[in-house]
């Protein structure tokens, strides 16, 4: 079996037809070559054709959402199609949407990390990054579709302002703002403290003037001091600690921004966890959407192997039929509850106008994902590409469909209306991509897509000789 | 590894079966006086105790199942979880009491209540008592299935057989899916409906996180028993129980998660359906218990389970072990007996508001015994059957190499 | 190789190692020979380079639990204050003390208040960012962030002599040996 040398944590299953698990960093490499592999694609000079293509949409779809604003600030919130009784429409699915993709980064890089999972070791310097992104995108929405953002500094934040007034912490509202802000920051303390060893490599490497001054005030000095390295990596075990709270914490609090109502389908007590598995669903289908073509692009399969394929597979699988258990809980509890309004929000989301989306979500979501079992599913990479997109897809249904449903026929038959978006609400929903995709390939062309010094300590020179040790 | 691969269980594994089995025939013998003087009082509290020893069989069932599809390093535990969900077939048996007593702690079961409340005529199709039975039966005899197979492959798999391997994993996923479901069901039928009104849709989720606790902790008191004797001595290694310390750290918090997002939500949102269950929670004297909870059930082992040394070192990890065996059975006090009044009568039982107060009644000491007693009997039992390690274990070399840990 | 007396233009002697263990045992053998101003530098973290330097136990932990707890009493603070002094409002009939709905906020901000501990502390801690430090001057060096190993004896340490530590450090088997200028 083609398992690294000395290394405890390849498969040894052995016997009968269980199949040998591939190794989380492909045998042969070094120090250097795994340096020279990752440094070397942010410190060429070349700027691959593919990577202006992919940037060139990413930036034109981010000019799209500039637009969008611009059209939002100069006409009004109206351009948006959010009506009475639908008032939280796209800007809040996507918003959700978007925070829900972060949760795959912080999860890989903390709660692994305390398992002493080491194939998170090579996947979650990008998933961090694409952390930090979705949740740049999913705060737009909140920011803008206040229509004034100017105005919305004293309606979010606490501070001293000349009107006296406070924002209102008996709001799930405002917990949301403290705990995406909260989560924002986090990250990117985690993010870049991963960074700083990677920047001294760079600094050390770069050929370029520009290259050596830039990582060089980014690495902070370091030097690789044993003395750094014993804090370092309390630091780095802290951080992971903090964040795993925080990460259950951040989507839960989302979901409170629903539960915490009386509305039919949003007052549910399984929301926090089931928001949760959806978030680390939704964002462990982003993650295998970016890494398939990037370890494809960049030949980066001897780092992302076969094993990192199949763990995210089966995370996606066991945190989906979580999701599943909590739509069939719905439907249980539905009837169970003996209450009238959440009966007839059910048999509405069932059989009502947005059937086809609540039906598509139960094809994807409860249907699709059991092909997630199959050995043979989880070997064909392209196929498990197209699977991840349409996760991300029925990520995106499960909001709306929680979102509008709930609202367009609420309590009152007076009241029901139905929801129509409007060219601008897909226009700044695909603006958003297009900021998450420039950020992303300024990111892998910028900043080293994998943790260089994480991946030097699975590589067979690291593990000390027992003999002469000691 | 040693040479020695019969891994037979020590020698005074005997005297605690026999004493497991005294202490079961005393709990008996009183909870038979009790049902003579309060047989209200003598379902409840059975009830109780049995859900907890429940608990610790479905929970290690779970883990067992996750195990044998994640591997990793706690595998040297399977035999303590094959022995604990081998006691499933006994506790069909205990549940016998509760399909006797049903009338006495379920509203639904009685027709009269059913015919004048529009909520429990709702209900009817799935509240009442032959379905309520035939549930009952399908769990028992899904969850033994699965058990007595993981069982048997697993001797195959000592006997040299490893093409059971494969087939352990598939019979774990699909029973890790069914025993979430049937678990949830079963908390919907044996807890949630003491008061048929309430409803939650997170308590399948607490039910499951908490058997996963109780069966954690149990593993962790039965592992420092074996791990000071002869074989397991030399196999179970202070980053085995490291790991066991940490997953129980991850259950006692997952435990306040949901209790308090259950908690919030329904205060938050203050509906006539939903609040009685907590306002029956936090006055007449329950909300010490409650606060009692939130401290030993959450804050105290919350902070012990953080210190590296408390979960590698048996003999300390092991006190808290008991601890939160203790709490768990208060927290299943606090799920059911808030739901009767001081005379064992249920509360929904009658049209019209009643308020019960705090209570505590001899026989909730008595039945954990009698249950606890007659489960540990049946436990060791099994678990002197097999050998202590399951040596042919596919992930086993990973789990015996591990040293290190955060 | 110079004879001179220890000088204030020098940093240290440096030696330069292949492999971690032989960085490990050489600091090992360091340590044994009395030696204790000195550092190990390497590419990756080596958690038995701390035991051989005799590191104590960092006082971060302890950093990170002071800053969760500030943060958290000053997020509930933060609430009470607004909520109950300084702008009371009664919403839907809730108490103006509602500590349920305070509890998500003051959870945020007491991870908020230990990871910024965690991360501020480590940086103070370790005394970056640090533009400029010795060890840079030795040419070498550059390979300490890929795949080379270092140990280097400063001359502040009281046992450092100029040729014995250099010979010392040559019987360890280094590639090599360098000065590092102040």
């Amino acid at each position: 079996m083609a398992a690294a040398p000395g290394h405890s944590h390849d498969g040894v299953a052995d016997g009968g037809n269980m199949r040998p698990i591939p190794p989380v960093i492909a045998p042969g490499h070094t120090f250097e070559s795994v340096t020279e592999k990752i440094g070397g694609i942010v410190l060429t000079k070349r700027t691959q054709i593919g990577w202006l293509v992919g940037f060139a949409i990413g930036f034109a779809l981010l000019m799209l959402m500039n637009m969008t604003i611009g059209q939002l600030l100069f006409v009004g919130i109206g351009v948006f199609g959010n009506n009475n009784p639908v008032g939280w429409a796209f800007p809040i699915i996507n918003f959700v949407w978007w925070i829900g993709i972060g949760h795959a980064g912080t999860l890989i890089s903390a709660i692994l990390l305390l398992f002493r999972q080491q194939w998170r070791t090579s996947i979650n310097r990008f998933a961090e990054a694409m952390t930090l992104f979705a949740v740049a995108c999913a705060a737009m929405f909140p920011l803008l579709h206040t229509g004034r953002p100017w105005l919305a500094a004293y309606w979010l934040f606490p501070y001293p302002n000349s009107m006296g007034l406070w924002p209102q912490f008996r709001s799930p509202l405002i917990w949301d703002v403290f705990a995406v802000s909260t989560y924002f920051t986090v990250s990117l303390l985690f993010w870049y403290t991963g960074l700083v060893p990677d920047m001294a490599t760079l600094r050390d490497r770069a050929k370029s003037k520009a290259g050596k001054v830039i990582y060089g005030m980014l690495s902070l000095g370091w030097r690789g001091s044993a003395r750094h390295w014993h804090r370092y990596e309390m630091a780095y075990l802290l951080l992971a600690g903090i964040s795993t709270p925080l990460v259950l914490s951040v989507h839960t609090v989302v979901s409170f921004d629903f539960a915490v109502s009386v509305v039919p389908g949003w007052h549910a007590t399984i929301f926090p966890p089931y928001f949760v598995a959806g978030a680390v669903y939704s964002g462990f289908a982003m993650v295998m959407t970016l890494a398939i073509p990037l370890r494809k692009f960049y030949g980066l399969e001897d780092f992302i192997t076969m094993r990192h394929i199949h763990n995210m597979t089966k995370i996606m699988l066991v945190t989906g039929m979580i999701v599943a258990y909590g739509y069939a809980n719905e439907v249980f509890f539905s009837w169970y509850s003996a209450n009238m309004y959440e009966g007839y929000m059910m048999h509405n989301r069932m059989t009502g106008p947005y059937a086809v989306f609540y039906w598509s979500l139960i094809a994807i979501n409860a249907c699709m994902i059991q092909l997630f079992w199959f050995r043979s599913v989880r070997d064909n990479v392209g196929l498990l590409f197209v699977l991840s997109l349409l996760v991300n897809v029925g990520m995106w249904l499960e909001r709306f469909i929680i979102i509008v449903t709930s609202l367009h026929r609420d309590f009152l038959p007076s009241s029901w209306d139905m929801y129509q978006p409007t060219r601008w609400d897909f226009a700044m929903f695909a603006g958003t991509i297009g900021l998450f995709l420039s950020l992303f390939f300024l990111f892998i062309r910028f900043l080293p897509a994998l943790a260089i010094f994480e991946m030097r300590t699975i590589v067979p020179e690291a593990k000390l000789q027992p003999e002469q040790h000691g | 590894m040693t040479s020695d691969t019969t891994y037979a269980p020590p020698e005074d594994l005997d005297a605690r079966r026999a004493m497991a089995l005294k202490v079961g025939a005393v709990g008996l013998v009183a909870c038979a006086f009790g049902y003579g003087f309060a047989p209200e009082h003598f379902f409840r509290s059975w009830l109780i105790a049995y859900l907890l020893f429940l608990g610790i069989a479905l929970g290690s069932m779970g883990l067992l199942m996750v195990q044998h599809l994640s591997g990793g390093a706690w595998g040297v535990f399977r035999r303590v979880f094959e022995a604990s969900s081998r006691t499933l077939p006994l506790m069909a048996v205990l549940f016998l009491p509760i399909a006797v007593g049903m009338t006495s702690l379920y509203p639904w079961s009685h027709p009269e209540l059913v015919q004048n409340d529009a909520v429990l005529t709702h209900k009817a199709p799935y509240l009442n008592s032959v379905f309520f039975m035939v549930r009952a039966l399908f769990y028992f005899v899904g969850w033994t299935t699965i058990a007595w197979t993981l069982s048997r492959w697993s001797r195959l798999q000592d006997e040299g057989d490893m093409s059971v391997n494969i087939k352990l994993q598939y019979l774990s996923g699909g029973g890790i899916v069914f025993y979430t479901l049937t678990a949830t069901f079963a908390s919907v039928d044996w807890l949630m409906s003491l008061n048929p009104h309430w409803y939650s849709t997170l308590f399948g989720f607490l039910f499951v996180g908490g058997q996963g606790l109780s069966a954690l902790a149990f593993t962790i008191i039965v592992s420092t028993f074996l791990v000071r004797r002869a074989p397991m001595a030399s196999l179970f290694k202070p980053s085995h129980f490291h790991d066991l310390g940490k997953l129980s750290l991850a259950f006692v918090m997952l435990w306040a998660y949901f209790n308090f997002s259950q908690f919030l939500l329904i205060y938050a949102a203050n509906l006539l359906e939903e609040i009685p269950y907590f306002i029956a929670r936090i006055t007449h004297g329950w909300q010490y218990l409650a606060i009692f909870l939130v401290v030993f059930h959450f804050a105290v082992p919350f902070s012990l389970l953080l210190s590296r040394d408390n979960k590698r070192m048996p003999h300390r990890l092991v006190w808290v072990a008991l601890a939160i065996l203790v709490v768990r059975y208060i927290d299943l006090v606090m799920l059911v007996s808030p739901e009767f009044d001081a005379a064992g009568v249920n509360l929904h039982m009658e049209a019209g508001e009643h308020e019960g107060g705090f209570y505590l009644h001899w026989l909730d000491l008595a039945a954990p015994l009698a249950v606890g007693g007659l489960w540990a009997w049946m436990f060791f039992t099994q678990l002197a059957q097999r050998p202590l390690l399951a040596f042919r274990d596919p992930y086993l070399r990973e789990s015996l190499e591990t040293t290190g840990g955060h | 190789m110079t004879h001179a007396e220890t000088s204030p233009t020098l940093h240290g002697l440096m030696a330069e190692f292949e492999t971690p263990t032989a960085l490990v045992a050489a600091t090992e053998r360091a340590r044994l020979e009395g030696y204790r101003n000195m550092d190990a530098y390497s590419p990756i973290p080596i958690e038995e380079l701390s035991e051989a330097l005799g590191l104590p136990r960092t006082r971060l932990p302890r950093l990170v639990l002071g800053g969760g707890i500030l943060g958290g009493l000053a997020g509930y603070g933060l609430q009470y204050w607004s909520q109950v002094i300084a702008y009371p409002m009664n919403v839907g009939g809730r108490p103006f003390h509602a500590w349920p709905y305070f509890i998500p906020v003051t959870f945020e901000t007491t991870i908020l208040g230990a990871a910024l501990g965690a991360f501020i502390g480590m940086w103070a801690l370790n005394k970056l960012p640090m533009p400029y430090h010795p060890v840079f001057n030795v040419p070498a060096f550059a390979r300490a962030s890929t795949d080379r190993f270092f140990l280097c004896i400063e001359t502040s340490d009281p046992r450092f002599d100029l040729q014995a530590t250099s010979k010392f450090l040559e019987s360890l088997h280094p590639l090599g040996v360098s000065e590092v200028a102040a």
